[in-house]
């Protein structure tokens, strides 16, 4: 008879305010094969994980059941918890009573309690034939990717390289440094950002264990956390040999890479003008984007592109595309407020006696000195903020006129402008898609790379052994992004300084005396996991690609497919547990 | 630095979400760090929080398995209820002085039982649930607490201010009590500093224009994260102070003492917004037929997801923003009267409202002025700990070996701090990557 023990956890309120968590353990406790049943406020505190091992000690467990949050939160914890008290990590099960029980059920109390006994009753059915196993271990290449030669991209790739690990950095343009190259002096101190970017810039190439492929992309990708294999095409680089920082590069070829892991830079573009008529959809020579008056700022001349005029009037239109969830994108683009605050600073030190207006929703300038910046840009530097939408630019004898509303005011308005800056969304450079297929990397709704976990995990993607840096997961300013690139670069190095790489054991397993080597798992595979035997007439299972998704098991017509702990005599007792 | 080899062993001040994972960062790449915390417990104000923008994650719920797992971590040594003394000597030798304060309790014989938190006699306003509900004179700061042990507060404990009581020694059933205990002092060498202090929010009673502290149902932000919390004083229900009554409609205050050159402080405090947001729509979670108002003078809702996340309390919450600053907060037949204006209507707005909730600006803890002195580490005018330069260097100090996490530099929300501490640690693991090479180059 099994001997398992049960722990329903209250998770504050989030369970027990709807479920019963009580008479769930009371159920319980007279349950076929259940020694021991109980409920605690926050079952993955320490007095919680020292209640399940006190359990385990006392009660002689071989199994223990969980009833609390989604094991996507704390299975490893509690595994961890069964495993320091000596009981076999996978015979540790979670029932998840909070995520499909008591929050979907909040105004239905006695549904969410029998629903709840009826699940955790399942999952002691699947603990009850849980085989105890052991993770596997798997070489590990202490040699990373970076994807991205921007700020964010060098900043990771040097952190990585001086610690002593080699890198390749992949850049798909010809020169390094990403958009920050292509800035003027940076707020808050107007820093100039050639001198910074060059520290990095010129210590990249010149690292020895930093290989840059420039004029290059990923054209192939394969493995999994600790063993890559991409395939990068395009050109490898030498060092800086011109002040103008182009690298030279040299004929065009495929290389094959083993790496252990991945940081995607892929950083930012901006949305097209052509998606924004209202503003003349890039028509008028005079309405130009925040990237090209950057440019104008770097020259050290500020004109107008159709005549080559000093312009004496500049709107800057804020949030051109962003925060428009009906026509445009829905979120804010973070860097703007900022940026615009800064060319008009620059632009009224340049050209003192010009004006610039601003056409702003919300000024966003958070954080230490950000908006002190604005305030003196209003204060000391006479830029004005209009708060409300420009609706239209109209092109009118060779001016431009912009009209929107001043919300403050309740009026309407029409400026006179010389030139137009739009200050346009920030979206994931092009090709992100392509790069996150190619990778199977989860990217949001906007198709910024996801992030493992939105609070604790900023700097993760959900895929094991590829982190993410700079904008390609937000728009961020370049504060911010060299912070996360080291971050990124920190879970580089902690993953190469493991002695080894271990894997689930809970993956599909052939039974070979079952086996007729069909191929039909072969074609089920999503995740390129199985491929027959090279010469034995079986399939066979790449266990450090297997996700667990049971789509060969399902596939295979003899049943020598199964998942471990998965196995059909366990799903069927599941399945009679929660129908009884 | 010395002729003796660098140390590869960390000293990490401050053990909030940003110490910590600093410190998870550099001991899972097998190094050695100590975690230095002022309070019993670590988790710093996180643990005080009750949801998390803008998924609405449970904070605990999150929170808990790295508390945990930095309480059991191999590598990582805590030294909670201490305080660092002294630092003195370079990169790859610093020699530091930890002084341990007296807990009257043998932590090595508790078992964090809680009996003896359940029978002291002597109840105290508690300052982690920021005076909304009451701790014992020997208390965890929550029942989650790592470490799991409990402190006696000398300066309300009967015994230490009378001379009799000794409940707790009665109860404990291992007998950890120990009225004699006296601080420690611990002296460690480490190569690496990360500082990580952390914030405070600037007091009510700075605000006069708010009822400058003396109005009971006026509270700061942490204050309605406790009640809001499932673990907090009113086990998640909101309960006004004044007399425990549910409030039907609550006003918050942004920007309170923020974003003011004049009177308070220049900066923005950063996180405010997403957070009022977050708790007007909790609120009405748990209040559905409630009313809130928040006044703002700009929605900072910059980060993914939280402009759509703002825009859903207004729309599903019909939480009504109104756009100015408020000019006076005072009492009257039992409501909290607030007058502020609207400056997109252009009107005056008077609302009684029953409960108000200010977002006051943040301040670095007051500790950061002593330690950064002692450390050489340079400060702005507020007090914020400086970065060598703060665009490509934003977690170097001008000190070598000396790093940055969290919100000790300026206001930043939860994932801010999470980058930059992991972004600290990668300095310390390059060095003593470097380090250990350099041994091992030696050996051979």
């Amino acid at each position: 008879m099994a001997r398992i023990g049960v722990f329903i956890c209250h998770c504050g309120l989030n369970i027990a305010g709807t479920v019963d968590v009580e008479q769930v353990a009371d159920v319980l406790r007279d349950y076929p094969g259940v020694a021991f049943a109980t409920d605690y406020k926050y079952m993955c505190s320490e007095p919680g994980q020292e209640l399940i091992q006190q359990a385990i000690h006392e009660q002689n467990l071989d199994g223990v059941v969980v009833a609390a949050c989604s094991p996507a939160m704390h299975e490893t914890t509690f595994r961890k918890t069964a495993a320091a008290a000596g009981l076999n990590a996978y015979r540790v099960e979670i029932a998840n009573i909070r995520e499909q029980v008591s929050w979907p059920h909040q105004k239905e109390p006695e549904e969410a309690t029998r629903k709840a006994i009826a699940t955790v009753r399942s999952v002691v059915e699947k603990a009850r034939y849980d085989d105890p196993l052991s993770p596997f271990v798997l070489p590990l290449v202490r040699r990373a990717l970076v994807v991205g030669g921007g700020i964010a991209g060098l900043t990771a790739a040097l952190e990585i390289a001086e610690a002593g690990y080699p890198v390749i950095l992949v850049e798909r343009s010809d020169r390094l440094g990403g958009r920050m190259a292509q800035l003027s002096r940076l707020y808050l101190d107007f820093d100039d950002s050639e001198n910074l970017l060059e520290e990095r810039i010129e210590a990249v190439p010149h690292h020895p264990l930093i290989q840059v492929l420039t004029s290059a992309e990923v054209t192939d990708f394969g493995g999994y956390v600790g063993n890559f294999t991409v395939e990068v095409s395009g050109s490898r680089s030498q060092v800086p040999s011109s002040p103008n920082l182009k690298l030279e590069t040299l004929k065009p070829e495929t290389q094959c890479f083993d790496v252990g892991a991945v940081i995607l830079a892929t950083g930012y573009d901006l949305y097209p003008q052509t998606k924004l008529p209202e503003y003349g959809g890039g028509r008028y020579p005079d309405v130009m984007d925040g990237l090209q008056f950057e440019a104008m700022l770097k020259a050290g001349e500020v004109h107008r592109p159709s005549d080559g005029s000093v312009p004496r009037e500049i709107v800057w239109i804020q949030c051109a595309g962003s925060r428009d969830p009906m026509l445009h994108q829905p979120y804010c683009s973070k860097i703007c407020c900022m940026y615009v605050a800064k060319q008009a600073s620059a632009y009224r030190r340049v050209v003192p006696e010009g004006q610039a207006y601003v056409f702003y929703i919300d000024i966003r300038s958070q954080g230490r000195g950000y908006d002190e910046f604005v305030q003196q840009a209003m204060e000391e530097l006479g830029v004005v903020y209009l708060r409300g939408k420009a609706s239209r630019i109209i092109e009118r004898d060779g001016r431009l006129e912009v009209w929107g509303s001043d919300t403050l005011s309740g009026q309407a308005v029409r400026i006179g402008a010389d030139l137009v800056v739009l200050a346009m969304a920030a979206v994931p450079s092009a090709d992100s898609d392509v790069l996150a297929r190619l990778l199977r990397v989860a990217t949001d709704e906007s198709g910024f790379f996801a992030e493992a976990h939105p609070k604790l995990r900023p700097v993760e993607s959900p895929t094991a052994g590829v982190y993410l840096a700079g904008a390609a997961q937000f728009p961020k300013d370049i504060p911010e992004t060299v912070a996360q690139a080291s971050g990124a670069a920190a879970k580089v190095l902690q993953l190469f300084a493991q002695r080894e790489m271990v894997a689930e054991p809970t993956v599909a397993v052939v039974d070979e005396e079952l086996c007729s080597g069909c191929g039909r798992c072969v074609a089920a595979c999503p995740y390129d996991a199985r491929e027959l035997h090279p010469w034995k007439e079986v399939a066979t299972v790449n266990a450090a690609l297997c996700q667990s998704c049971g789509a060969c098991a399902v596939a295979c017509q003899n049943k020598a497919t199964v998942i471990r702990n998965l196995a059909p005599e366990q799903v069927l007792a599941m399945v009679e547990a929660m129908l009884a | 630095m010395t002729d003796q080899a660098p140390v590869s062993r960390v000293l990490i001040i401050g053990a909030g979400i940003a110490g910590m994972q600093a410190a998870l960062d550099v001991a899972n790449a097998g190094y050695d760090v100590l975690l230095v915390d002022r309070l019993s417990s670590i988790g710093g104000r996180m643990a005080q929080l009750s949801e998390t923008f803008p998924t609405l994650d449970c904070a605990q719920c999150i929170l808990t398995p790295r508390t945990v797992e930095v309480g059991h971590h191999e590598h990582i040594h805590l030294y909670t209820y201490s305080e660092v003394e002294a630092v003195e000597g370079e990169i790859g030798d610093f020699r530091v002085r930890i002084r341990r304060h007296a807990t009257y309790v043998d932590w090595d014989k508790c078992t964090g039982c809680g009996f003896c938190q359940e029978k002291c006699p002597r109840k105290v306003d508690s300052d982690f649930e920021r005076y909304m509900g009451k701790r014992k004179a020997i208390y965890t700061l929550s029942p989650q607490a790592v470490p799991n042990k409990p402190v006696i507060d000398r300066e309300n404990c009967t015994f230490f201010q009378r001379g009799k009581c000794k409940v707790c020694e009665r109860f404990c059933p291992v007998g950890a009590i120990d009225y004699e205990q006296e601080d420690t002092v611990v002296e460690e060498r480490v190569g690496a500093i990360i500082v990580a202090t952390g914030y405070d929010l600037y007091g009510l009673e700075h605000m006069p224009e708010y009822g400058g502290g003396r109005i009971p149902d006026v509270i700061d932000g942490l204050a309605f994260e406790r009640l809001l919390s499932a673990s907090g004083p009113t086990a998640g229900k909101i309960k006004r102070p004044s007399d425990g009554e549910e409030p039907r409609e609550v006003v918050f205050i942004q920007c309170a003492g923020s974003r003011d050159p004049e009177k308070h402080l220049s900066y923005c405090s950063k996180v405010c917004c997403m957070y009022t947001a977050k708790q007007a729509t909790l609120y009405r979670h748990r209040v559905h037929e409630g009313q809130t108002y928040i006044f703002y003078i700009d929605i900072r809702a910059a980060g993914k997801r939280y402009d759509e996340f703002t825009q859903r309390a207004m729309e599903d919450e019909q939480v009504i923003y109104l756009r100015g600053k408020v000019s006076r907060v005072f009492q009257r037949d039992g409501k909290v009267m607030v007058w502020g204006a609207d400056t997109l209507s252009g009107q005056q707005v008077q609302i009684a409202a029953d409960m108000v909730v200010v977002a006051p600006a943040f301040l670095p803890r007051p500790a950061t002025n002593p330690l950064a002195e002692m450390l050489g580490l340079r400060q702005d005018e507020h007090g914020w700990l400086l970065p060598r330069e703060s665009n490509i260097h934003p977690v170097e100090t001008g000190r070598p070996g000396m790093f940055l996490a969290g919100t000790g530099i300026g206001p930043m929300d939860i994932p801010e701090a999470v980058s930059h501490a992991s972004g600290a640690a990668a300095q310390v693991l390059k060095l003593f990557s470097r380090w250990s090479e350099r041994e091992r180059e030696e050996e051979q």
